[in-house]
C-alpha cells in the first residue's frame, strides 16, 4: 500500500490520518471530563491549598489534562514531519520485535487474560479501564508512524481486526463490570442489577425508533467504510501461483493457524464440524440453572472460563495473530517487523514414532518387507505408530472417567454418565489445539499418530 | 328465519364472537345459547376473576357468566345495558324478534347485573362508547411492567367449562346420494380422465428424466482445456546437477528437479501441489527449500517434508528419457515416497 512512497511521503499519509485521530482521543477525553464534573462522580483526589481558598483536583480535571494533552500532540503529528511526530521509541520497538514470537504471542495472551480474569474487580474499575482504553489507542497512534506496523493495521483487509479488538475489549469490560457488580449484590443477598431495571418498553415507538436510528447509522457507516477503504483487488487467480502469504477471510484465520498444528481432515473438517456441535450442545450439558438474564461470573465460573478460553484466547487471539502477525510463507513477524519473504525459520519438525524409534530406541523403523500383503504392512504401520494411536486413545478413552473420579466428581454425579462424557470429550478436543501447539514448539513435534499412508495424521 | 334481518347490535356482536360467526343466529333456539357462550368464556378468562357472585339463574350458560367479574365482552356490555333500558327504548317489535332469533345475549344480562355497570342510572342516555368505556376503567391499558402484573392477584383463572353444541342434523340436500349406477356414458368419461392421468404422469416423467441426462452431460465439459499429459521438456544436460528448473511451474506445474535423493543422483519431475492442503509452494533459491506460503510447510531440495504440517513428501511425476533423447514428463502417473513408489524406475531419470 505504501510501496514506492519515500518516508517523507509515508509521513504525510500518516500525518493526515494521526492529526485527526489524537483530536478525537482528545475529544473523547474532554467528554469524559465534562460528564464526570456534571454528574458530580469526579473524585477528589486532593486538593491545593492557596490562602484561604481550596482549589479541589478532581478526576475531571486529570482527564481534562489529559484530553490537553492529546490537542497539543495533533498538531505535531499533522506536521508530517519525522523528528517532531509523537512515536514510539526506536528500542522499544526493536525490544518488542526481538521478543515476540508465536510461543511468546499464545503464551503471552493467556497470561495476560488470565491476569485480568483474576484480578477482574480491579480492572473492570472504571478508571482503570479509561486508563487502558487511552493507552491501547495511544499505543496505536504511536506505532503508526511505523512503516511496517501502517502496513498491517492500516491495509484495508486488517482494519476489521483492529476494530474488532478494540471492540471487545469494550464489550468484555462491560459484561465483566456488571458482572462484578452483580457477584457483590448477590452475595449481599440483593437481587442482581438486571432484576431491578424490569420497566415496561413499548415496541412502538422505543424499540422501533432505536432500531431505525441504528439501521440508518449503521449504513451511513458501511457507506463510509466502503468509500474510505476500497476493497483490496488482487492480480486474476492462477492455479499455479498461491499469493504470498495467503490468508483466508479474517473470520477463519483462527482456523488457518489451526492448520498449522493439524492435519487438513482434523482441523479443516473435524474440529470446526466439533466447534458448531460442541456450541449447540451446551444448552443440554448445561446443569447450572443460575446466571439466567443477568450477568455472573461468580454462579458460573466453570462455564465462564471455559467459554472465555475458548472464544478469547482459541478464536480472537488466533484470528489476530493470523491476520497480523503472520507474514510471508506464514512465518511469524513481530508488530514492527519488515515482512522479508526471505525470512528463514529453520523447524526441522519430527514425528512422534520417528522419536521414539529413531531417537529413543536407537534403531529404525519398522518397515514392512516391499511387496508385502497389506495386512502384513498394515500391521507394520500400526507397530510403527504404536505409541501415539496408545497415548491418543488414552486420552480419548482413559481420561474422562479418570476426570470423573479426581478433579470432575461433583460434575460426573450432576450429569449422568452420556453427558459427562460428552463434556469430557468436548473439552478434551478443544484442549488438544493447546497441547498440540506446545509440543510443536518445544519438541517440534509435527504429527503424534502419522499415517499418511491411509491419509490419517493426528 | 325471516326475522333475522332484524338483529340489534348485541346480537350481531355476539355471533360474530361465537366461533361459527355470523351462522350462530341462523341455528335452531336449541343450540344458540351455547354458541353464544364462547365471548363470554373468553372474555371472562382474559383476567383473573373477582369474587363476583354467581349469576342466580339456573340456566344451561351459567358456568360461563358465572366467573364474568373481570372484563366484559362487548356483546356483554352492549347486552347489559340495553336490556336496562329496553323497556322504554327498544321497540317492542324487535325485542321479541331478537329473543325469538338468538336467545343468546338473554341471559347475559342476568350476570351482567351483579357488575359495577349496574349502579348506573337506567334512565340515562348511553352510547356505546361510553358503556365500553365504563366497563374497561378498572382495567388500564397498555402493556403492563412486572413490578404491575406482579402486584395483581395472579390467581389463575377457572376454566371456564365449554359446552359443546350438539352437531345439527345434516339437511336432506346434504346427505350422501345413494350410489345410481353406472351409465355406459359415465364408464368412459372416467376411462378418458385415467388416461390423460397417465399421459400427464409419463410425461412428467420423461420431462424430468431428460432433466437428468442434460444435468448428468452437463458435468462434463465440452471442451476440456487441459495441457497434454505427456510432453517433453529438453535434454537431461540442461538440468546441471543441484538445479531446480522452476520455468515447467507456471505451464505444468512442475519443477524439474536435479537432486540426490537415498545417495543417488536423480532427475526428477516433482508436482508443485502442497500435500497439506494443496497450495502451490514456492522455490526459495536462498534457502534451498520450497516453502508453502498457506501454513508454512517447507520440503527440501529432493521433495521431502521437513517443516511445517505437511505430511509426506511432493509427489513425483513419471518420467523417462524419450527416443530423441529428451526427458519426457507424464502428468497422469504420480508417485509417492510414502507408498515406497520412489524406488520405481519410472519415477526417476538416473544421472
Amino acid at each position: 500500500m505504501t510501496h514506492g512512497l519515500t518516508d517523507a511521503q509515508f509521513l504525510n499519509t500518516v500525518a493526515s490520518f494521526l492529526g485527526p485521530y489524537y483530536i478525537v482521543l482528545a475529544l473523547m477525553n474532554g467528554i469524559a471530563a465534562l460528564y464526570l464534573w456534571r454528574t458530580g462522580t469526579a473524585k477528589t483526589w486532593f486538593s491545593i491549598r492557596t490562602g484561604d481558598q481550596t482549589f479541589p483536583f478532581t478526576s475531571a480535571i486529570i482527564w481534562l489534562l489529559v484530553a490537553f494533552v492529546f490537542i497539543i500532540m495533533s498538531p505535531l503529528a499533522w506536521s508530517g514531519n519525522g523528528a517532531w511526530m509523537p512515536s514510539m521509541p526506536e528500542a522499544i520497538r526493536e525490544a518488542v520485535n526481538r521478543s515476540t514470537g508465536p510461543v511468546v504471542y499464545s503464551v503471552g495472551t493467556v497470561v495476560l487474560l488470565s491476569i485480568l480474569f483474576v484480578f477482574r474487580r480491579f480492572f473492570v474499575n472504571p478508571t482503570v479501564a479509561w486508563v487502558i482504553w487511552n493507552l491501547m489507542l495511544l499505543f496505536l497512534g504511536l506505532s503508526m508512524t511505523d512503516r511496517d506496523f501502517y502496513e498491517i493495521v492500516a491495509k484495508p483487509d486488517n482494519v476489521p481486526i483492529v476494530m474488532l479488538v478494540l471492540l471487545l475489549a469494550y464489550f468484555t469490560w462491560l459484561a465483566t463490570y456488571r458482572a462484578v457488580i452483580n457477584d457483590d449484590r448477590i452475595a449481599r443477598g440483593e437481587a442482581p442489577l438486571e432484576a431491578l431495571d424490569n420497566e415496561k418498553v413499548l415496541v412502538w415507538p422505543d424499540l422501533v425508533y432505536t432500531e431505525l436510528i441504528c439501521m440508518i447509522a449503521l449504513t451511513a457507516f458501511l457507506i463510509f467504510w466502503a468509500i474510505a477503504l476500497p476493497a483490496p483487488l488482487e492480480e486474476p487467480a492462477s492455479s499455479v501461483k498461491t499469493p504470498n502469504p495467503s490468508k483466508a477471510p479474517w473470520y477463519f484465520l483462527g482456523l488457518q493457524e489451526m492448520l498449522v498444528y493439524f492435519d487438513p481432515w482434523m482441523a479443516g473438517v473435524v474440529l470446526p464440524s466439533l466447534i458448531v456441535v460442541g456450541l449447540m450442545a451446551i444448552p443440554y450439558i448445561d446443569f447450572n440453572k443460575s446466571g439466567n438474564g443477568y450477568y455472573t461470573i461468580n454462579q458460573r465460573k466453570f462455564a465462564y472460563i471455559i467459554f472465555q478460553f475458548g472464544f478469547l484466547v482459541m478464536w480472537i487471539t488466533l484470528i489476530v495473530l493470523g491476520t497480523l502477525l503472520r507474514g510471508p510463507n506464514w512465518n511469524f513477524f513481530g508488530p514492527y517487523e519488515f515482512w522479508d519473504a526471505h525470512k528463514v525459520e529453520a523447524l526441522d519438525n519430527v514425528n512422534l514414532s520417528q522419536i521414539f524409534w529413531e531417537r529413543f530406541l536407537d534403531r529404525p523403523m519398522p518397515m514392512a518387507p516391499s511387496g508385502s500383503p497389506f495386512a502384513v504392512q498394515a500391521g507394520y504401520i500400526l507397530l510403527r505408530e504404536s505409541l501415539g494411536i496408545i497415548l491418543t486413545l488414552g486420552y480419548f478413552i482413559a481420561l474422562p472417567p479418570l476426570m470423573a473420579l479426581t478433579v470432575f466428581r461433583k460434575y460426573y454425579q450432576r450429569m449422568g454418565l452420556i453427558r459427562f462424557m460428552l463434556m469430557a470429550n468436548l473439552m478434551l478436543f478443544m484442549a488438544s489445539l493447546p497441547i498440540k501447539m506446545v509440543l510443536r514448539w518445544v519438541f517440534n513435534l509435527k504429527y503424534i499418530i502419522a499415517i499418511p499412508e491411509w491419509f490419517l495424521n493426528f | 328465519m325471516a326475522e333475522k334481518k332484524k338483529l340489534t347490535v348485541a346480537e350481531m356482536l355476539a355471533a360474530a364472537r361465537a366461533g361459527d360467526g355470523g351462522g350462530a343466529a341462523d341455528k335452531t333456539a336449541g343450540d344458540a345459547p351455547a354458541a353464544g357462550t364462547p365471548p363470554a368464556a373468553e372474555g371472562a378468562s382474559s383476567t383473573p376473576p373477582k369474587p363476583a357472585a354467581p349469576a342466580a339463574s339456573g340456566e344451561p350458560i351459567k358456568p360461563a357468566t358465572a366467573p364474568g367479574g373481570g372484563r366484559m365482552s362487548v356483546a356483554d356490555m352492549l347486552a347489559a345495558a340495553r336490556t336496562a333500558k329496553a323497556p322504554g327504548a327498544a321497540p317492542a317489535g324487535e325485542k321479541t324478534a331478537s329473543e325469538k332469533a338468538a336467545p343468546a345475549p338473554k341471559p347475559k344480562p342476568a350476570a351482567a347485573a351483579a357488575k359495577p355497570a349496574e349502579p348506573a342510572a337506567p334512565a340515562e342516555p348511553r352510547d356505546t362508547a361510553s358503556i365500553l368505556g365504563a366497563a374497561r376503567k378498572s382495567e388500564k391499558a397498555g402493556p403492563m411492567s412486572k413490578a404491575e402484573a406482579a402486584a395483581k392477584p395472579a390467581a389463575a383463572p377457572p376454566k371456564p367449562t365449554i359446552v359443546v353444541p350438539p352437531m345439527p342434523l345434516k339437511p336432506a340436500y346434504a346427505k350422501p346420494k345413494v350410489v345410481v349406477a353406472k351409465s355406459a356414458d359415465e364408464a368412459d368419461r372416467r376411462d378418458f380422465a385415467g388416461a390423460m392421468l397417465a399421459v400427464g404422469f409419463l410425461m412428467v416423467a420423461g420431462i424430468s428424466g431428460i432433466w437428468t441426462l442434460l444435468t448428468v452431460k452437463f458435468m462434463f465439459p465440452n471442451v476440456l482445456r487441459e495441457p497434454p499429459s505427456k510432453f517433453k521438456v529438453g535434454f537431461p544436460d540442461a538440468f546441471p546437477g543441484g538445479q531446480v528448473q522452476e520455468k515447467f511451474k507456471a505451464q505444468f506445474g512442475i519443477w524439474v528437479v536435479n537432486a540426490e535423493y537415498n545417495g543417488q543422483q536423480q532427475i526428477v519431475a516433482l508436482k508443485s501441489v502442497c500435500t497439506h492442503l494443496g497450495c502451490t509452494p514456492n522455490w526459495l533459491e536462498a534457502e534451498q527449500k520450497f516453502k508453502c506460503p498457506c501454513h508454512g510447510s517447507g520440503f527440501y531440495k529432493d521433495g521431502i517434508n521437513f517443516e511445517g504440517p505437511a505430511p509426506r513428501p511432493l509427489e513425483r511425476y513419471a518420467i523417462r528419457l524419450a527416443d530423441d533423447g529428451q526427458i519426457e514428463v507424464d502428468k497422469s502417473r504420480t508417485f509417492q515416497e510414502e507408498m515406497g513408489a520412489w524406488t520405481d524406475p519410472g519415477s526417476f531419470i538416473p544421472v
